[in-house]
Parts: structure tokens; sequence; C-alpha cells
């Protein structure tokens, strides 16, 4: 729990401050900001972390930052804070992934269970970041031909049928499968078409 | 001619009837007496040539009629001498008599001449009269009140005007001290006026007057110093012009011109109404998360206090911000005369920006502001000035949000320029002025916003020329305008 961080961007001070001391009393990091640019700017942790944002800010707003993290494929889950919520925004803001939408002033335990949902939805995203990592990984490793037959066996085809594709015998094909799941560490045909599935959601 | 012919005649008739007498009367009379009447009455009114021709003709008369021998003119040793005495004699009453009459006539001329002299003189001194009577009479039809008083401030001319004026007739007013019977007010110390009075012959102002019936007038008067040939005062002539209805169709007009600044005053905070809850809205949120985590950092296992008084004070402090915009709001909201004070207006801007700052925000707009250093303050009501640059920033961050994209910024400058007047600048990057709205801008009434009232420029143009200074509008370079206006130094205006 201690190695996540929760970053507060708001232009307001008080707030900041006010934020900043809730979130430390419950025993986790805060780093403050006082615009989205600083924010953009400063070197970050790689940790588990999630981020409270003041929708209306000058210069570059609360909704705006968001747009562009995501087109900055910067996966950082976002409470929303604002003085004055009207529903359209907050619509808008949830529609992007935001966590939440809090209206100021918002109570301490809707805030912190905001920040502790988001740091877990972090938490869970980044392991199954990882873990698509290291799946993509070991399909790399992957010969061009062992990734054929990879594509075929998933497909569903027997090693007959795959071996009349790819104009060679039942034996080498045989030997190429063993070689995918071992390389794949699957264990079962069932366990490769679930990783499959997964890589091909993720590129 | 004639006149001459009768005069000798007279001689020669006076002498005629003496000798008829005296001949008639020859042996009872003298023979001289009536002769000399004769040469006395011919020379009386004939003059000296008459009254000789009386002597001639008596004497040969005498010798012919009354002296013996009768009847001739030759004449006896005894006889010419009693004729030479007679001769001598008569000549002399002769020339007595016309001498006599002579200054007669020339007194009596030189009495009709000074009688013609006086006549004129008198005519002349009516005339004077007359015109003076005439100019006293122009006083009196005057409506000023016209009062002449001495150097001792007795009353010594009351006009009619006067009279009615204060209801005292002229009799009651002459002789009373001036200041006393209308029990003057002044503006300033009587020494100060007098001192001015004596300096320059002149003095002017308002005062006011008490009348008879005790109701107070207000005036404006004027005195005027009269000194003697030696250059020594006088007397003062004061006229006095009732301005009473004026004055108060002045303050009933300023009293609705302080209303009708309130009311737009009030109408432009209710454009801000959001922005104003979220400046105050901001602080108690913060209020409200601090507290909670002032219980979080007292509520543990082990109670943090240090923390916990951090959060109160930061409470404390936001506490006061809440109630700094309560209160900034309450004195623009508050009805009040206008004041003359000292004015710093960095100040003002500050104070200005603080409860427009979240009006920005929620345009996105960046507020700056620009303040000279060490700027003069001026003289002037604090509200009304707020009033003109708040007025100011919303319109800009109105016409910024109207054009929708590009550099937003609104920046607020201070300083002086160079004829030392203090200038404030209010600059946006929005949507700019209409070059056909120019001219129309600052009249009431006129607006290019869909709810507004067309007030606000007019009231603020009003406000500023109120505090002697100037409001206008230019383009901004690139994009926006510039609204701005100079304030003379309180220095300045004090004079």
């Amino acid at each position: 729990m201690s190695d996540a961080i929760v970053f507060v961007i708001d232009d307001d001070e008080s707030i900041r401050e006010a934020l900043k001391s809730l979130i430390r009393s419950v025993g986790l990091s805060v780093e403050t900001f006082a615009s989205a640019h600083e924010f953009l700017q400063r070197q970050r942790q790689d940790v588990p972390a999630c981020l409270i944002l003041d929708v209306r800010m000058p210069g570059l707003s609360g909704l705006d930052l968001q747009r562009e993290l995501t087109e900055a494929n910067i996966h950082v889950p976002i409470i929303f804070i604002t003085g004055h919520g009207d529903i359209p925004m907050s619509v808008r803001a949830m529609k992007a992934g935001a966590v939440e939408f809090l209206t100021k002033p918002f109570r301490d335990q809707d805030l912190l269970d905001a920040i502790q949902q988001a740091l877990e939805r972090d938490r869970l995203a980044r392991s199954q970041r990882a873990d698509n990592e290291e799946l993509l990984h070991r399909y790399q490793s992957l010969t061009p031909r062992e990734t054929e037959v990879f594509g075929l066996v998933v497909k569903g085809l027997l090693n007959k049928q795959i071996a009349l594709q790819l104009g060679t015998s039942e034996i080498t094909i045989k030997l190429h499968r063993r070689q995918v799941m071992e390389k794949m560490h699957a264990d079962s045909l069932a366990d490769l078409v679930r990783m499959a599935e997964k890589l091909n959601a993720t590129t | 001619m004639l006149r001459t012919l009768w005069r000798y005649g007279l001689a020669v008739l006076t002498v005629a009837v003496a000798l008829f007498i005296t001949k008639s009367l020859e042996y009872y009379t003298d023979i001289t007496p009536l002769f000399y009447a004769a040469i006395i009455i011919s020379a009386w009114f004939g003059g000296r040539g008459p009254g000789l021709l009386a002597v001639a003709i008596s004497t040969i008369a005498i010798d012919y009629y009354l002296v013996a021998p009768l009847y001739t003119l030759s004449l006896g040793a005894k006889r010419i001498s009693f004729l030479i005495v007679f001769g001598i004699l008569a000549v002399v009453t002769s020339w007595m008599s016309s001498k006599r009459r002579q200054s007669e006539e020339a007194l009596r001329q030189a009495r009709d001449e000074l009688d013609v002299r006086v006549q004129e003189r008198t005519r002349e001194l009516r005339q004077a009269n007359q015109v003076l009577r005439e100019r006293a009479n122009l006083l009196d039809l005057t409506h000023d009140t016209v009062v002449v008083r001495d150097m001792n401030d007795v009353i010594t001319f009351w006009n009619r005007g006067a009279e009615e004026r204060y209801g005292w007739s002229r009799d009651e007013a002459i002789g009373q001290v001036s200041h006393g019977i209308v029990r003057t007010g002044f503006p300033a110390p009587l020494t100060e006026v007098n001192a001015e009075l004596m300096r320059t012959g002149r003095w002017e102002g308002e005062l006011l007057h008490t009348r008879r019936d005790g109701t107070v007038v207000t005036v404006a008067s004027r005195w005027a110093l009269q000194r003697d040939e030696q250059g020594n005062p006088v007397a003062v002539l004061e006229t006095n012009n009732d301005i009473t209805e004026r004055k108060r169709a002045e303050e009933a007009l300023q009293k609705v011109q302080t209303e009708l600044v309130h009311a737009t005053r009030v109408m432009t905070l209710g454009e801000l109404t959001a922005s104003i809850a979220h400046e105050v809205n901001q602080p108690l949120a913060a209020i409200v998360t601090n507290a909670n985590a002032c219980l979080r950092w007292l509520g543990g296992a082990q109670p943090n206090f240090v923390e916990a008084r951090q959060a109160v004070e930061r409470i404390i402090k936001d506490s006061y911000r809440a109630s700094e915009v309560i209160s900034r709001v309450r004195t623009l909201v508050k009805k009040a005369p206008p004041r003359n004070d000292l004015v710093d207006l960095n100040e003002v801007i500050v104070e200005v920006l603080a409860l427009a700052q979240s009006q920005a925000r929620r345009n996105l707009v960046l507020l700056k502001r620009e303040l000279a250093n060490n700027l003069p303050p001026v003289l002037g009501d604090r509200v009304q000035l707020q009033q003109v640059i708040l007025n100011l920033i919303i319109n800009g961050l109105e016409a910024i949000a109207k054009r929708g994209e590009g550099e937003r910024e609104l920046i607020v400058n201070s300083g002086q320029d160079e004829s030392n007047n203090l200038i404030v600048a209010v600059r946006d990057t929005g949507s700019g002025i209409d070059p056909a709205n120019v001219e129309r801008l600052f009249d009431a009434f006129f607006t290019t916003k869909s709810d507004g009232m067309g007030m606000g420029l007019a009231i603020s143009r009003t406000i500023v020329e109120s505090h002697g200074g100037r409001l206008w509008a230019t383009p901004n370079s690139p994009k926006g305008s510039v609204f701005q206006f100079t304030l003379p130094q309180a220095s300045e205006r004090a004079q």
C-alpha cells in the first residue's frame, strides 16, 4: 500500500494543502501540482498511482489533461473534483474513464474510498499490463513458422490440416506445436486459446 | 435811435417843465432847485449825455429867463459867477446821478446773472437727483439682494430684494450688524474670508442666511470692497443670489445618481454571483477537508498533534479568506453616499481581481496584473472606483468568452501618464469593439449583450468624470480591446 502515490492538481493552494493533509493522514504518499503543465513536466515514479484533478483550471483544464494523458498512452485513474459540478461535464469525464466525480465540499470518506478504488484499479491494470507484456514477450520469442502454427492451432485446426496447409509433414507440425506450448508456458490447448485472445485484445 | 432821441427829449422836457414852474412861481421860490431836479432826472434816466444837455439848457434858460437883465444872454460879472457855480454844481449833480444810475444798473445785471445761474444749478441738481433716484429704484427692482455695510459690518443700504428675501424692512435693517441680522453661516472662518476681501478687493462664495421667519436659505454671495481716494476701505457691497432651490435640485440629482450607481453595481455583482459563490465555496471546501484531516490525525492509534495543529491553522486562514470575500461583496452592495478619501488604486485593483478571479477561472481566462510601484493616491470613493474596474474586467472576460478561441488573457495595468495622472488599463484578448459601435459605447442603455442593461460603461464614465478623470476605449493589438481611465493625483485635485 505504501508504495502507491496520489497526485493532486489544483490551482487553489488552500485546497491543495488540505487534500495533501487528508490523504497523508491515512498513510498515503501525496504529490501536489499547481497546474496540469507542472504535472506533465515532472518525472513520475513507476508505482501505482491516481490523480485528483480540478475540472476547471486556467491554462490546461482538467478535462484537457485527461484527454492529453489518454493520447499519450499514460494510464492513471482520475478522480475529478469541482466547485460547481454540472451534469454534462461529469458525464464527459466519467465516459472518458474517470473513477469518480466529486463536488466540493465533499465527504472525506467519499474521496478516500474513491482513492482506494482508483489505486486498486491502477494496481490491477498495472499487473494486467505486466501479464500482457510477459505474454507478448513469449509470443515474440516464437519463430515465424511457430507463429504460423500458433495461429492455426488456436483456430482449432488439427495437426493434419495444418501440415496440409503449410505443405509439410504432420510430424514436423507436432514438433512445432510442442515448441509453441513450451515457449508460451501453456498447459493445455484451452490455455493457449485464452492467451491468443488476450494477445488479440492488446495488439 | 428812438431811445437816444427819447433820452435827450426827456432832458429838454424836464428842463422845460422846471423853467415853466420856476417862472410861474418866480416870486415864491428859489431859482435853482427844480433845475437840479430836472438835471438829476435827465442824468438818471438818460445817462451822462442827456444830463450834460440838461445842464447846458438849464444854464441858458436861467440866464435868459430868470437872471436880470431878463430876456438877454448878456451877463453882469456877478451873474456870471452865479451861473458858473450853478453850472459846476449842475455838472457834478448830473455826473453823480448818472454814475449812481450806472452802478445800480451793473448791480441789477449782476443780480440777474446770478439768478440765472442759480436756476441752472438747481435744474442740474434736480436732474442728478432724478438719476440717482432712478438708479436706487433699479437696485430695488433686482431680485438679488443688495446690501452695503461699512467696515464695522453695520448695514448702510438695504434694497427691496433684501427686504423680500430676509423679511426685514429697510428701516429695521439699516444700522444693524449684517452678519448678526441674517445669522450668516460661512464656509470658511470669517477671518480668512475678510483676509481675501482685503487682499483682492473681492470675495465670492456660498453662504447660509437665516430669514426673519427662521428658514435658512443658501445664497451665492459676492462681495466687493469700496475704497476712498486714499485707498482706505470704507464699505463692502454685498450682492446675494438665492440658490436654495438650485442646491436642492442638485442634491436630488446627486441622490438619484448615487442610487443609479448603486443599482448598477448590484447588477454587476449579480453577474458575478456564481463566481462569488465559488470564491466562498473554495475556502469552505478547504476548511471541511482540513477539519476531516485534523480528526484523522487525532483519531489514530498514535495521534499526530503537529499535523492536527497545522490543519487547524489552515482552517483559521481559510475562514478569514471566506469572510474577506463576503465583506468585500458586502461593501460593494452597501448603499452609502459617495465619499472623498485617499485611495490606493493598486489596492483597489487587487481586491477587485480577487472577486473576479473565479469568473475568470470559469471562462478559462488567465488574469494578470502589472502594477506600478509607489503609485500616489487618488482622491475619491473607493467603492465606486472598484465598481469601474470590476465592470471593465467583467466586460473583458465576456468579450474573451464570446470570442471562444485563441489566447485567453486579461491584463490590468496601473501607472502614470506624462502629466503624472494615474492611469489604469484593462486589456483583453476578446472579440474587440465593432468600429460601428465605438461612438455609442458609453451611451446609457447601449449594449451588445443579450442580457445587458447598457448601464455599466455609462455609469463607469460618469464615475470617472466625477473623479476628474477620463475613460476611453481603444483596440488592443493584435486582438481585443483596451479600456483605460485616468485620474488626477490626490495632491493635484486638492488644489
